[in-house]
């Protein structure tokens, strides 16, 4: 008789079912539209009008960046929460609830970004995952991520609840180290949604319902990037969870050490926020001072994954030697190569590693002129949340669905060459991304071939690079379709008996070793609200003393074709002219601030 | 075997970025030279894994 | 709290390495004085850049010897002016606003790079050596057309490089047998004295004017065509007038008594 998740909690083990099937259809679609816009951007295959590639790749950051990554959280964390608590949910109805209200949003959402594909339906969300003031999608796609987030606070609600209920029965007990960790992380993603409900509440959502006429696009981009470099975070920490507490196990040993574990998630939790201002260090209207603030603390953000590198080597070395692995290097020939979830996790930490090298670059304040908005970052994210986070979850997904479904899994060796396949795919793909990047390739894009404008490679040329990127996009695609076959065949096996137990690793140095301080949530919450406060009071004041709450008057651009057709006669003719001339009275006093000097690098 | 696969999949980042590098010191390599390279490398290094006299190859110890 | 000693190691090596980082950074800040794009500049109201002082006419404009300003607006899908012309050897500064979306300013495979927000203004210096032409591209999506938004920056050599304005006033007919006035302004934007002609060719004849301009001055050089010069086989007489490099055309038509048939593609041209 197994012992698995399903068995300990069958109830739990459906909803966390529900959560990951809905996150490994949001990876389909989205998955399919990655290989569209691989094919289409590098003039492989075109079948779509270049101005649909705007709403395929609006779905395609959506769907892979929020969707996918966050269904398959809340499924991960909810697992975390009852299996080291070892009790059910206090109120399946609430848990069900806050799922059901996730599924919602996401339709909300999803519905006028698909209805951009066709012209019968007036209405269209092709903004981007960013949603860029003044471009303005439908008002239902805004509502959607409304409810989807809140969705997602109330799943916070009843993790935090499964813990007060625990720690009201184990007074004296510390914080089991995947429940701190999820504990971390909610606290992190509170704070850190505030910016993204602000801009939508407050500006976004009444602008595209027309109760305001005007926002301040400067202020609602700075309010999207409060959200929006934490938010990464947000993927990141169930997959650091999975390196932490399921890697060593799957390594055959125990986690080196459980207190610095807790240190990087309340680093995590304390740094994450007040670092968004390093996606704007090209913006005009913020002042040089507040970037270089967000470029430190995005560089003390390097300390916890590095601190998580050595944790997860040293973890792995000590489960090789439990192996009987010995040597320098020789215990590598020791871990379990042919475990696709071992595999394909260590592979996912691997290019982590390269992520972070690219990372370091994109946070080099001025060193980020020359990435900024290329195919350099493309290349970098998709090492990040496209392999660290999606490589890691795939991979773990061979141990949880057995899990959750108390059924083997279909095939371990597809599974093996799966894993495998999305490395070799998303290094052809990342790494000439990278190096287009460098050229000047800019990102976002249908077509990246111009008249007037030549990308000069150093190496080889850039038809090579786009031969290279489409090569690793098909290759992804093959990938994908392996895991899909694997997780659908799964389905469709029978009950099995001989399943591996539910559990997750011990550790070496146990929580006993960690002070107590670093179970103490209010600390680390209050400190990470005083960051947020010093990093952000001043520039959000100054731009809006700059440009008004709801800014200047700008010009509308909901993202439709036919709406341009006025837009451009209207600024034709001019009579956009309004009386409110005192503002614009810009006397001619110019600043006569420093100049900036910026070398053209040859 | 998984182990030796792994070891396959690495060499790809090698000889991708090989181009870059060998460019420094003024060797220039075209794509088909880099794939064949390549292939040469995989090819050896699976003959050296899979030779039946040798002791110990790789796939041995993995798990 | 138990640390392993390797694992301390690690972690001063960690923070020596980040501390690095940012050292590097500062050091591209201060030492190299790389200067990030900031709020030096006054705010815009972008849906009056018409009116606006700066904006109101997006040009390159000569600040000093080797210095140049230039005021770029970007909108849906194209950026103004298109190309931009500087000379080698200069210091330039940027100016770039948005008329509409959110845009960037960005010459391919150079870290000049920039987002453009309406209501904002980037401002970034820039310092051009040899002679090139750079790609500029926005790197911002904005909104389906985006991937046409693209313009140039033609650094040009010393000696081909003017802030020269022409515009010619010319009529569209003349009266057989009447004589025509052509005139010619010329402006010198540049802050040196420009020293040339302006030359008009009609009906197969040239005359030459000598232009002499301080830094900032316009004048106006007047042509009087001769009836017969407009005496051709056909009713159309065409024109060209050239000041070094630039050169306006038109087309003159000649109406004889009784004839109604007008001029269509006459001539008051502005550059």
């Amino acid at each position: 008789m197994s012992n698995t998740y399903l068995d300990q909690f069958p109830a739990e083990a459906k909803v966390v079912r529900a959560a990951f099937y809905s996150s490994f259809f949001a990876l389909a679609i989205g998955g399919l539209f990655g290989i569209v816009q691989t094919l289409h951007r590098t003039d492989v295959y075109r079948f779509m009008d270049s101005a649909d590639y705007y709403t395929v790749l609006t779905a395609h950051g959506v769907l892979l960046a929020i969707t996918f990554t966050i269904f398959f959280l809340v499924g991960v964390f909810t697992w975390a929460v009852t299996t080291s608590l070892d009790r059910g949910v206090e109120n399946l109805r609430f848990t069900w609830a806050w799922y059901g209200l996730m599924v919602i949003g996401t339709a909300m959402a999803a519905i006028p970004i698909f209805a951009g594909f066709t012209d019968s339906i007036d209405m269209s969300a092709s903004v981007l995952f960013t949603f860029y003031a003044p471009l303005q999608g439908h008002p239902l796609f805004y509502l959607g991520l409304v409810l989807f987030v809140v969705g997602t606070w109330l799943a916070g609600v009843d993790w935090f609840r499964s813990w007060r209920a625990w720690k009201a029965e184990h007074p004296d007990e510390r914080i089991p180290l995947p429940t701190f960790m999820v504990l971390t992380t909610t606290i992190m993603w509170y704070i850190a949604t505030l910016g993204v409900a602000a801009a939508i509440l407050l500006f976004l959502l009444p602008w595209s319902l027309g109760l305001i006429e005007s926002v301040n696009p400067l202020l609602t981009r700075t309010l999207f990037w409060f959200f929006g470099h934490p938010v990464v975070y947000f993927w990141l920490m169930p997959t650091y969870m999975m390196w932490y507490v399921m890697l060593p196990k799957f390594s055959g040993g125990k986690l080196f050490s459980d207190p610095l574990a807790r240190v990087v998630f309340v680093l995590f939790l304390i740094l994450s926020v007040p670092t968004g201002i390093h996606h704007q260090y090209l913006d005009p209207g913020i002042a040089e001072g507040f970037k270089f603030i967000a470029m430190t603390n995005t560089m003390f953000l390097l300390l916890p994954s590095l601190l998580t590198a050595f944790t997860v080597v040293a973890s792995m070395e000590h489960g090789a030697r439990q192996r009987g692995g010995t040597g320098y290097f020789g215990w590598l020939k020791a871990l379990p190569w042919r475990d696709p979830v071992f595999t394909g996790m260590a592979l996912a930490g691997l290019m982590f590693a390269a992520a972070g090298f690219s990372g370091m670059v994109n946070a080099g304040m001025n060193i980020n002129y020359l990435v900024h908005n290329t195919f350099w970052v493309v290349g970098h994210f998709h090492l990040t949340v496209g392999t660290a986070v999606a490589l890691t979850f795939m991979a773990v997904t061979y141990w949880f669905l057995p899990q959750i479904t108390g059924k083997a899994l279909w095939s371990r060796p597809v599974a093996l060459v799966q894993v495998v396949l999305w490395f070799v795919g998303m290094t052809f793909m990342s790494n000439a991304m990278h190096r287009a990047g460098l050229l000047g390739v800019p990102r976002r894009t249908a077509e990246p071939q111009y008249e007037g404008v030549t990308f000069e490679a150093a190496v080889g040329s850039v038809g090579e690079l786009n031969a290279q990127i489409a090569l690793g996009g098909v290759i992804l695609t093959i990938s994908l379709v392996l895991f899909f076959a694997n997780v659908i065949a799964t389905g469709f096996n029978g009950r099995s008996d001989e399943l591996p137990s539910n559990g997750y690793a011990d550790a070496l140095s146990g929580p006993e070793d960690a002070p107590l301080v670093l179970d103490n949530l209010k600390l680390w919450t209050a400190i990470a609200i005083v960051l947020v406060i010093f990093a952000y009071t001043f520039p959000l004041l100054s731009i809006v003393q700059r440009g008004g709450l709801f800014g200047p008057e700008v010009i509308t651009f909901p993202v439709s074709l036919e709406s341009l057709a006025p837009i451009a006669a209207a600024l034709e003719y001019g009579g956009l002219a309004t009386v409110d001339g005192v503002a614009s009275a810009v006397t001619g006093a110019l600043e006569p601030g420093r100049i900036a000097i910026a070398e053209v690098v040859r | 075997m998984g182990a030796l696969l792994v070891v396959v999949a690495f060499t790809v980042p090698l000889f991708v970025e090989l181009r870059t590098v060998l460019s420094w010191v003024g060797v220039e390599l075209t794509v088909l030279e880099s794939v064949a390279l390549a292939a040469v490398a995989i090819a050896a290094l699976l003959v050296w894994a899979l030779w039946p006299e040798s002791d110990g190859p790789d796939s041995s110890n993995a798990g | 709290m138990n640390v392993h000693t390797y694992e301390k190691l690690w972690l001063i090596a960690a923070m020596v390495l980040i501390v690095g980082f940012i050292a590097t950074i500062t050091y591209g800040s201060v030492g190299l004085g790389i200067a990030m794009v900031g709020d030096q500049q006054e705010t815009v109201e972008p849906t009056e850049l018409a009116d606006d002082e700066r904006f109101g006419e997006p040009r390159v404009e000569q600040i000093g010897d080797d210095e140049y300003e230039v005021y770029v607006v970007a909108q849906t899908f194209s950026f103004q002016p298109d190309p931009i012309e500087v000379p080698e050897n200069s210091q330039v500064t940027f100016h770039v606003t948005a008329r509409d979306v959110i845009h960037s300013f960005s010459l391919a495979g150079t870290n000049v790079n920039t987002m453009v927000i309406p209501g904002e203004v980037a401002e970034m210096t820039v310092e051009f050596d040899d002679p090139e032409v750079y790609g500029v591209v926005c790197n911002e999506y904005c909104g389906p057309d985006h991937h046409n938004m693209e313009g140039q920056v033609h650094v040009v050599p010393e000696d081909e490089f003017d802030l020269t304005e022409v515009s010619v006033d010319a009529p569209d007919e003349v009266d057989a047998g009447e004589s025509a006035t052509v005139d010619v302004t010329v402006e010198n934007r540049m802050l040196d004295g420009l020293e040339t002609t302006a030359e008009l060719e009609i009906g197969g004849e040239t005359s030459v004017e000598e232009v002499a301009l301080e830094g900032g001055e316009a004048t106006e050089v007047t042509f009087t065509v001769d009836p017969e010069t407009l005496e051709a086989d056909d009713s159309d007489v065409e024109w060209a007038v050239t000041v070094d490099d630039h050169e306006e055309r038109g087309t003159v038509t000649v109406i004889d008594a009784g004839d109604e048939d007008g001029g269509d593609d006459g001539g008051e041209t502005d550059e």
